[in-house]
């Protein structure tokens, strides 16, 4: 039987050593280093929040570029016309903005398209916005919006001065472990074993008593607004919203992270993000050699372990424990055999 | 007796093939009610209306004496119906056990409210103890950790009779519950079958191919020809009907 508990302990002390690991960095690295360690935070959870749709409850997205970017524009918005918002109200407005996106794409979409119509049409609404980004003066257009400050943070007994890209670098990890943790909890909470079912046999989950297209719509939100939450933390760090965000090209990364590090474990995003993050700073001298390097890993990862790289490691260790298992009992055999 | 489920003038058709045609059918509580027919008879088709599968063109179905003819499947789930599916559906890359958790949770989802779905990560000890309950009473021992795809026949169908006994429904219907078993397991199952309908007190319908099943479980038989009713009543009457042996069961 599953032990609930150990595996709750386990994953939180994997998610622990993610964030010493993490924390480690400023001393080790110089600010270049820092900067991209921050990204990888980010993205990771970035990655988990793809993938919290697609093995969570089964809906593909190409386009989840747009809700990284409604959170970075809706905090970059906030931050310059509404500076004396709270910080971190400014950041959940932000991940709210997500949301939002989510809940009109996804009331329409849901309703209309499944499986891969599903997935076209969020590539569709999500170059749409794209598009729009970069039309509209007030969002800045090609140039984006830029120059937005990092905060100082009031708590009542106290400042928190997040100025500094350090300072603002171990926001990021906290916040991101947070919401990792949290998204965990989620997926093992009845509801995200519901969303599992609704992924494994949707019939059978509505003959369960499950409105499915509810559930799949709770899903797309809370996924859109985890995607967004990333866009909007980043843009403090990283002083720019740019239409970039919006680019179908980020709509792929989740994607790339997923199948390098595993769709079928939770962390398989996690391991993913660092991968490419360390592809893309070991190449950063030779323009396109990560693009080539990223190519040619995904192809040898799709073919060779269609898992991932924790899809190896599980099946590897399933091999190793099989083993050790016909070992022992070969063992014992042996003995009864020596005892006759 | 009250009626539980009454369907009036139902008629269905895919593009240009009427399937049901002018049915009207009648579920009493705490009978077992088995449908029979040849191949393409519209006892599926009947099946699927009945459960809200899929919607009928023209008729009304009534359930507890609410009108279900506009409701999806799920919310006549939520109304007191549990089915069953011709090849057993459960969640293949779960456990036996979590498949049990999964339904246990959706009635309790849909009893307690919605904020019973949040806030823990380790299933609640009475819905553990529910789910070993079940699995003591339908004799799933010895399967509770494997992947449910990996179940035998036999085991997936008693894992998915299992799942929709957790909903706690008043009306039970199973589609073919025997379709590809072998004779023994048959015999098993349908002592299974009438245990569980006595013990919970269901109200059973049951579309059926094996005559041994049919006569072991019902206490009411409706015969579908050509997707119209040519015979309801009781078991020995219903086999005695001249029309009845003419279409079917002369054929054995």
């Amino acid at each position: 039987m599953i032990d609930y508990r150990v595996r709750f302990r386990t994953n939180l002390v994997i998610a622990a050593c993610g964030l010493a690991a993490f924390a480690v960095v400023p001393f080790v690295a110089n600010s270049g280093l820092l900067f991209l360690a921050g990204l990888v935070a980010i993205n990771i959870v970035f990655g988990l929040s793809w993938n919290f749709l697609f093995s969570g409850v089964g809906l593909l997205s190409f386009g989840h570029a747009m809700f990284f970017a409604g959170g970075a524009y809706g905090m970059a918005l906030i931050t310059r016309h509404v500076p004396e918002m709270p910080f971190l109200l400014a950041l959940v407005l932000g991940a709210a903005c997500g949301g939002l996106i989510a809940l009109v794409f996804g009331v329409v979409a849901l309703r209309r398209a499944s499986g891969v119509y599903f997935a076209v049409l969020t590539l569709a609404f999500s170059e749409l916005i794209h598009i729009l980004i970069t039309k509209t003066t007030f969002l800045g257009r090609n140039d984006g919006l830029t120059g937005i400050p990092r905060p100082v943070i009031e708590l009542g007994f106290g400042t928190l001065n997040l100025t500094s890209a350090t300072a603002y670098y171990y926001f990021i990890i906290i916040a991101m472990t947070l919401v990792a943790v949290m998204m965990w909890c989620f997926q093992n909470a009845p509801a995200g074993r519901l969303l599992q079912a609704i992924r494994q046999d949707q019939m059978r989950t509505a003959f369960l008593g499950t409105p499915i297209q509810g559930w799949q719509l709770t899903a797309f939100v809370i996924s859109g607004t985890v995607a967004a939450f990333c866009g909007a933390v980043m843009v403090p760090f990283t002083q720019i919203a740019s239409p970039e965000i919006a680019y179908w090209t980020v709509s792929t990364q989740p994607i790339l992270f997923t199948l390098l590090g595993g769709a079928g474990h939770f962390w398989g995003p996690a391991v993913g993000a660092i991968l490419f993050g360390a592809i893309d700073y070991g190449t950063r001298t030779m323009h396109g050699l990560s693009e080539i390097t990223v190519g040619v890993l995904l192809l040898a990862v799709v073919l060779i372990i269609p898992g991932g790289l924790l899809g190896l490691l599980k099946r590897r260790r399933a091999a190793a424990s099989k083993s050790t298992r016909a070992e022992t009992a070969g063992e014992r055999t042996s003995e009864t055999e020596a005892g006759k | 007796m009250t009626r539980i489920m009454e369907a009036r003038a139902m008629h269905k058709s895919y593009g240009q093939v009427k399937v049901l045609e002018d049915v009207s059918f009648d579920l009493e509580e705490g009978e077992a009610h088995v449908v029979i027919g040849p191949n393409g008879a519209g006892k599926t088709t009947l099946f699927r209306c009945l459960s809200g599968e899929t919607r009928i063109n023209s008729g009304t179905i009534m359930l507890n004496g609410q009108d279900v003819t506009g409701l999806a499947g799920w919310q006549r789930v939520q109304r007191g119906i549990g089915r069953s599916f011709q090849v057993a559906r459960i969640f293949q890359d779960m456990s036996a056990f979590e498949n049990l958790i999964v339904a246990i949770e959706t009635r309790e989802r849909n009893e307690k409210g919605i904020w019973a779905s949040f806030g823990h990560i380790a299933p609640r000890r009475a819905v553990m103890d529910e789910a070993e309950r079940l699995v003591h009473e339908l004799g799933l021992e010895g399967t509770l950790d494997d992947p449910a795809g990996t179940l035998s026949h036999g085991d997936k169908k008693r894992l998915e009779l299992a799942m929709s006994l957790a909903l706690r429904p008043k009306v039970l219907m199973l589609d073919e519950p025997t379709a590809g078993m072998s004779p023994s397991d048959r015999s098993e199952a349908v002592r299974l079958i009438s245990d569980v309908r006595a013990r919970y007190g269901l109200t059973l319908l049951l579309t059926e191919h094996d005559m041994e099943v049919v006569f072991g479980l019902a206490t009411r038989l409706t015969v579908l020809h050509h997707g119209a009713i040519i015979a309801s009543g009781e078991p020995h009457k219903v086999r005695a009907d001249a029309r009845v042996r003419e279409v079917y069961l002369g054929q054995h």
